[in-house]
């Protein structure tokens, strides 16, 4: 008798909670929508960036000086860069919003997860906050930040496997290795490998792909020993779209001794030494430097009243093939792409008044 | 010693809010653990505030707070049903992902209406919770185990379904009312002059989801001898309990628990993605754990599930502001952590003191 007095008293208790829910999602109107960011001006000295990379990783460590230059060179009111999110998007959603509390009123985010960035910029955006996507841009057709400024991946792979397939001579079986299965950006840059190895006219066969080894430097030299000791000889090229998997595969196939041609990513120094005493053939290296500095930049402006004239629209920040002959010199023409971005940006993109 | 007095106390705080009168007699109120986590929260809420004021910002901490703190209560409720066994559910994580590509699927290629969707996750969820369960009756072997080699399954099998059957790695389909369920909060709903609180929408749906997992154990036959099939398998099933269909029946409510929230989350995050789920099996320990539900079985708190979830939350958040870096910050939680279980203990210890003297 108790516990169907009881039963009946908390039923009640739900009951009524459904039906306040109901009530309050149905009988009330809705305020109107608040009005999307821009239009106000904001003078530089008050504009404060926080850079949001998706979790701690070596691709943006260079943020760090850039925003620092960014921040003298424009006079911005502040910059900070934390990447505490983790690689979790929920965590990182959690990241903008803290920093938002804290008066950082334009955001440069490296999304965790492409296929879910959109709207958090669209949330950063409905509370008046501005913001770029820098280093990955949202998965799809749709950009919601004021523009997204990244290495085109798709392309970046397309050239680092078309490197990789002229260093095996145009036939042969080559690997690529890459990250994190269920990023979209992955999927593009094995789009842009397939591509590639497509236009050899099945010359060159795409022995596999391994995923999901860019984790650490640990799983990626794990992965690389078990596919080495696999298929070692009867592989003439890996391609290599992930920082880890590059580290580990230059060093392995350097160990080794196989006449495997390796293509890597970025510019750690390990890899550049590779490039130097022959057993890296190529990298591509990125421009983490202009994505920062020209954000930055082109944040400032239209935190300052600049308009987009196609808002969401895709910058590439540039990818250069890096081989033993211009190893010396591939900065200069990255510091040359930057200043290209900034004019870029003050002619083609931004609209001010 | 303590599971006793755990249970007692927990058979009686899972539905009622008041907890206040709970504890155990002859102990003083507060020696409720449930209390003793209010008090760090408030404790922790009113150092974090002192030192940055933008912690009570409603739109920018408050809300998306209660956003995060309702999606790892459900996941927390999801462990919660299997801890009631003293079984462990290693495979949260992905019955939330699969349950979700199944509503991102239903979505996307059926355009079926947004609770529809949600019904057919819960019901995958569901069965493939009963099928640990039922894996676990059959062949006897550890829940830790079972769940442990489904979550492997399940990884594979959802990156597979993604890339076959699903459009690369995710459903961008967004289905009428998933927008407003993400933005909107009850203060954006007025009735002439008079708005709600700022209380984002999805809120009510994680507190009914608690409330009708205390409601189960707290009153319902099947709840207690899920609890009692926890305490002692033997004596139950010597009782006359079905304890193997109590163990299929917790499983799958946790599956559908999992699901639950793997819905939330791509609510809160604007896509059914196969990411969805990733984070959760720390938290889904984390919440009940705390929250004073015995890893041993036999007793639960719903109400402590809720607080542990909050706490962990707002010891995040407030970290956040503070502007802490990434190494800081694990550290800063796993200390704040460590310093709001012992003080816990401490009081917990001092009370049975004083309840024994007295």
């Amino acid at each position: 008798m108790r516990i169907t007095r009881s039963l009946r008293r908390h039923g009640v208790i739900v009951t009524a909670a459904v039906l306040t829910v109901a009530l309050v999602a149905t009988g009330c109107t809705k305020k109107s929508d608040q009005s999307a960011a821009g239009g106000q001006s904001v003078s530089p000295a008050k504009v404060k960036i926080a850079y949001v990379p998706g979790g701690p990783h070596p691709y943006f460590q260079p943020w760090k000086t850039a925003m620092n230059q960014a921040k003298t060179d424009f006079g911005l009111g502040g910059v900070t860069f934390n990447e505490t999110s983790g690689w979790d998007q929920t965590k990182q959603n959690s990241v903008l919003q803290s920093l938002a509390a804290q008066g950082y009123n334009a955001f440069g985010v490296f999304g965790v997860s492409p296929d879910n960035i959109n709207s958090t910029f669209q949330q950063l955006e409905s509370k008046k906050l501005m913001v770029a996507s820098l280093g990955s841009c949202p998965a799809g057709n749709t950009d919601s930040a004021a523009f997204c400024l990244a290495t085109d991946v798709e392309t970046a792979a397309y050239k680092a496997a078309q490197t990789a397939i002229q260093a095996m001579g145009g036939s042969g079986n080559l690997v690529h290795l890459t990250g994190n299965k269920t990023d979209s950006n992955t999927q593009r840059r094995i789009a842009g490998v397939k591509r590639a190895v497509s236009e050899s006219g099945g010359k060159v066969k795409l022995l596999q792909t391994v995923t999901d080894i860019d984790v650490d430097l640990q799983s990626a030299q794990k992965a690389v020993a078990d596919l080495l000791g696999a298929k070692g000889k009867q592989i003439n090229g890996i391609v290599n779209t992930a920082y880890n998997p590059a580290v580990a595969s230059a060093a392995a196939v350097k160990k080794s001794g196989l006449p495997i041609k390796v293509v890597a990513i970025d510019d750690d120094p390990t890899i550049l030494g590779g490039i130097k005493d022959g057993s890296v053939t190529a990298t591509v290296v990125q421009n983490p430097v202009g994505q920062a500095y020209i954000g930055g930049y082109a944040l400032m402006k239209l935190e300052g009243g600049c308009t987009m004239n196609t808002p969401g629209v895709i910058v590439d920040s540039g990818s250069f093939v890096v081989t033993k002959p211009n190893v010396a010199t591939y900065d200069a023409q990255r510091q040359a792409q930057t200043k290209q971005l900034k004019a870029d940006f003050d002619s083609k993109y931004l609209s001010c008044k | 010693m303590s599971a006793p007095t755990q249970e007692s106390d927990a058979m009686v705080t899972t539905a009622d809010p008041g907890v206040g009168t709970d504890a155990p007699r002859g102990l003083p109120f507060w020696a409720n653990p449930r209390f003793g986590l209010l008090v760090v929260i408030v404790v922790l809420v009113i150092v974090f505030t002192s030192l940055r004021s933008s912690f009570l910002n409603t739109s920018l901490t408050l809300v998306p707070m209660q956003q995060d703190v309702s999606v790892f209560l459900v996941v927390g409720l999801a462990q919660l049903c299997v801890l009631s066994l003293g079984h462990m559910n290693l495979a949260v994580p992905r019955m939330a992902a699969i349950s979700a590509f199944a509503m991102g699927w239903c979505y996307q290629h059926l355009s079926v209406p947004l609770w529809l969707g949600l019904l057919i996750g819960l019901v995958v969820g569901a069965a493939v919770g009963a099928l640990a369960g039922w894996i676990i009756t059959a062949t006897g072997v550890n829940s830790f185990i079972v769940t442990l080699a489904l979550d492997f399954a399940l990884v594979g099998l959802v990156s597979l379904l993604y890339s076959h059957v699903g459009d690369g790695v995710a459903f961008p389909v967004h289905p009428a009312g998933m927008t407003a369920l993400r933005n909107d909060t009850f203060s954006d709903y007025c009735a002439g002059n008079i708005c709600g609180p700022p209380v984002p929408l999805i809120v009510p749906i994680a507190l009914v989801a608690a409330l009708l997992v205390a409601v189960l154990f707290r009153l319902a036959r099947v709840g207690r001898e899920m609890l009692m099939t926890g305490s002692n398998l033997r004596a139950a099933r010597l009782s006359g309990i079905p304890t193997s269909r109590r163990i299929i029946q917790a499983h799958a409510l946790s599956g559908a628990l999992a699901a639950l929230a793997g819905f939330l989350l791509a609510v809160n995050s604007g896509a059914f993605s196969a990411d969805i789920g990733n984070s959760f099996l720390l938290p889904s320990f984390l919440g009940p754990v705390l929250g004073g539900t015995l890893l041993s079985g036999g007793a639960v708190s719903i109400l402590g599930t809720v607080l542990g979830a909050a706490l962990t939350e707002v010891i995040r958040t407030g970290l956040n502001l503070l502007n802490f870096s990434v190494q800081d910050l694990n550290i800063y939680i796993g200390l704040v952590l460590l310093v709001a279980l012992s003080l816990d203990r401490v009081r917990h210890v001092l009370a049975e003191r004083r309840g024994t003297r007295a």
